[in-house]
């Protein structure tokens, strides 16, 4: 038996009292690569805050390997929606991915030259250590969200959430993090990933979740990600070719 | 100088400085507006807390009033989290209403307050030298030179503490919340502060001169530099230097010392939005201009590149091949020239090794849009940046 990396019981989320996720329950197992799909405004970047103590569910709970999230903050990594930030922010490419540390420092004190290493490191390893210095504002699309994706990376974490990381990038960087995702899967790491492209779904995934307002369906993507399952959640008659 | 201008322009300066630092997260965060609800709102804050204490300068009564300013912001939270109005339209619901309710007070208890609304919104730092801490009979100095420099000392205190926090919270929120830095605690800190000092500093410089410590300097920053910290060194710079170059402006013309220092902060802000280097209105019009001289050259290689016979390729002929007027074949002419990518051999434009390679790579990230192969040729270009 496989461990229980996330754990969700009877989540309901709400906005201003209209819930917009309706009683989840969903477990997700350890060392899956995870794709989270449905429309837009399903409530997908919902979840995973809620997940993580963004927002506060009106009813249900979440754990991380059996303990409340708050307990286990060091074992997880978030890789925003690349919408929810400014980029005309002050600040360096450098600097972003050292936020990354934050979280392991705690209140007050400062990063040092460790946390400086770590991520150097991994801006070494999402190809962007050319731009360590370059204000984030002049960074393409694709170079902002592999800055996000070593952010990620430096916190070290077992289980990663990310919002629609390939969201405005080009065909490159979609290799180059699906790669770092894939390599993150083999080292016995949890990837969960909200994803728009049902294309591309069985090659990258091997686990998926189904999600409008309510969890359709979750699963290995070989048994459930059917024709069945995606009109259910798109509503429409839904027909993708998955090729072999 | 007399030692009164000096403490004046030693008072301007402080306030100067205790306004820009919350103001530059005011700025970053987008909430300009709510420094101008706070500063108003304070008012019945301060008429209670004066009715408490019968001390315009006691630190309870700032602390009484900048609660006010707190409970201005829970209330403009509380309206927009209702979702039937946005920020903005809160924010002006909720301020005109403590306002006024502040100048019904005053204007009521005329008689016991020494408070009128002119020096709430203005300030009398001509008069703030001849209020005196007096310490057992000793002059300590004016008592808003105290007041002041104590909110500075605790804001630059909690400024070096919880720098990592103020910038994680401000750039996202989202992710500060998950690493367990509640983007709230820090919001009300800062609304804490930014009342504070408000308060500390009103009675001195008024409501309307707060405001303008807070935004304009910080405004001006930010067109200047990409670095957060430099923002706030350069948003305190201009702050003081607004402050005492303002003093200077009034003793001249013989103004108000609030409405002088207001002006040298437009004036600032004026000359750096023109003539900022990168951001600046002036800079910007330059960026546009070369990035369609530099269309007009990449539409130049390119049809030099597909046109190998002589006839399309002479000097004349481009002027009325490409379409372009005598002045702008001029232009990209000189600049391909300058960038050794065309050779002119007797009126003969041919593409050099430079140029040929140049145009493919242009041509093939524009059209696969990949970066990374192009970087060398941003720092030559502005085409290919942002
Ligand atoms: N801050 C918010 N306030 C109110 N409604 C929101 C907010 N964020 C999202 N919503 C609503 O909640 C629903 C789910 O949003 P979201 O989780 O962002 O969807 P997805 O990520 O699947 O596109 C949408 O209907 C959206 O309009
Ligand atoms: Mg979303």
């Amino acid at each position: 038996m496989t461990k229980i990396a996330v754990q969700i019981d009877d989540l309901t989320v709400a906005y201003n009292y209209k819930p917009v996720l309706w009683d989840i329950d969903l477990e997700i197992p350890e060392g899956v690569l995870m794709a989270i799909v449905g429309p837009n405004g399903a409530g997908k970047s919902t979840l995973i805050k809620s997940i993580l103590g963004i927002l506060k569910p009106i009813a249900g709970s979440v754990s991380i390997y059996n303990k409340p999230y708050e307990k286990q903050r060091q074992l997880v990594a978030y890789v925003p929606q690349k919408g929810s930030v400014d980029w005309d922010f002050p600040t360096t490419a450098l600097d972003v991915v050292m936020m990354g540390t934050y979280g392991s420092l705690g209140w007050i004190k400062r990063p040092g030259q460790k946390q400086k290493k770590a991520a150097l490191e991994a801006l070494e390893k999402v190809g962007m250590l050319p731009f360590k210095n370059r204000q984030i504002s002049q960074l393409s699309g694709g170079q902002q969200q592999r800055i996000f994706l070593a952010r990620a990376l430096v916190q070290n974490a077992s289980i990663y959430f990310m919002d629609e990381p390939f969201q405005g990038v080009d065909a490159t960087t979609e290799i180059a993090i699906i790669n770092i995702l894939k390599e993150l899967r083999k080292a016995g790491k949890t990837v969960i990933v909200v994803h728009h492209d049902l294309q591309t779904v069985p090659e990258y995934f091997d686990w998926v979740t189904f999600l409008n307002v309510k969890k359709i369906a979750t699963g290995p993507v070989k048994d459930i990600f059917n024709d069945d399952n995606l009109t259910k959640t798109y509503g429409i008659n839904y027909k993708v070719s998955i090729q072999e | 100088m007399s030692s009164a201008q000096i403490e004046i322009q030693i008072i301007a300066s402080l306030v100067a400085i205790a306004c820009a630092i919350p103001g530059t997260f005011l700025v970053l965060r987008k909430m300009a507006m709510i420094s101008d609800a706070i500063s108003h709102s304070i008012l019945p804050g301060i008429v209670v807390g004066f009715f408490i204490t019968q001390d315009l300068n006691s630190p309870l009564l700032i602390l009484l009033a900048a609660l006010t300013g707190i409970i201005t912001v829970v209330l403009v939270e509380y309206i927009q989290k209702t979702g039937l109005v946005k920020e903005d339209t809160a924010i002006g619901l909720v301020f005109p209403i403590l306002f006024s309710i502040g100048v019904i007070m005053i204007a009521k208890n005329a008689n016991d307050v020494h408070l009128d609304v002119d020096a709430v919104l203005l300030g009398e730092l001509a008069f703030a030298p001849f209020d005196r801490l007096i310490v057992s009979g000793i002059d300590m100095g004016p008592k808003s030179l105290w007041i002041i420099g104590s909110i500075l000392i605790i804001t630059i205190g909690l400024l070096f503490a919880f720098f990592k926090e103020l910038k994680i919270s401000t750039f996202d929120a989202g992710l500060a919340a998950s690493l367990g830095f509640s983007p709230s605690v820090i919001h009300y800190g800062l609304m804490s502060v930014s009342s504070i000092t408000t308060v500390g500093a009103f009675d001195a410089v008024g409501a309307i001169l707060v405001v303008a410590l807070m935004i304009a300097p910080a405004a001006t920053a930010y067109l200047l530099t990409n670095n957060l910290k430099r923002m706030l060194i350069y948003s305190i710079s201009f702050g003081v230097f607004s402050a005492i170059s303002g003093y200077w402006l009034a003793h001249g013309l013989d103004a108000s010392i609030a409405g002088s220092i207001t002006t040298m902060l437009g004036v600032l802000f004026l000359a750096v939005y023109l003539f900022a280097p990168s951001k600046g209105v002036i800079a910007v019009m330059y960026r546009e201009k070369q990035q369609r001289t530099e269309v007009s050259l990449l539409t130049f290689l390119l049809h030099l590149k597909n046109h190998t016979e002589e006839s399309e390729r002479h000097v004349n002929h481009l002027n009325e091949h490409i379409n372009w007027q005598k002045v702008r074949s001029k232009t990209v002419l000189d600049l391909a020239l300058k960038n050794n990518m065309i050779q002119l051999d007797k009126n003969i434009v041919s593409l050099t090794e430079k140029g040929d390679h140049f145009t493919s790579q242009a041509i093939d990230y524009i059209i696969t849009n990949e970066d990374g192969k192009i970087e060398h040729m941003k720092d030559d270009f502005f085409l290919f940046r942002g």
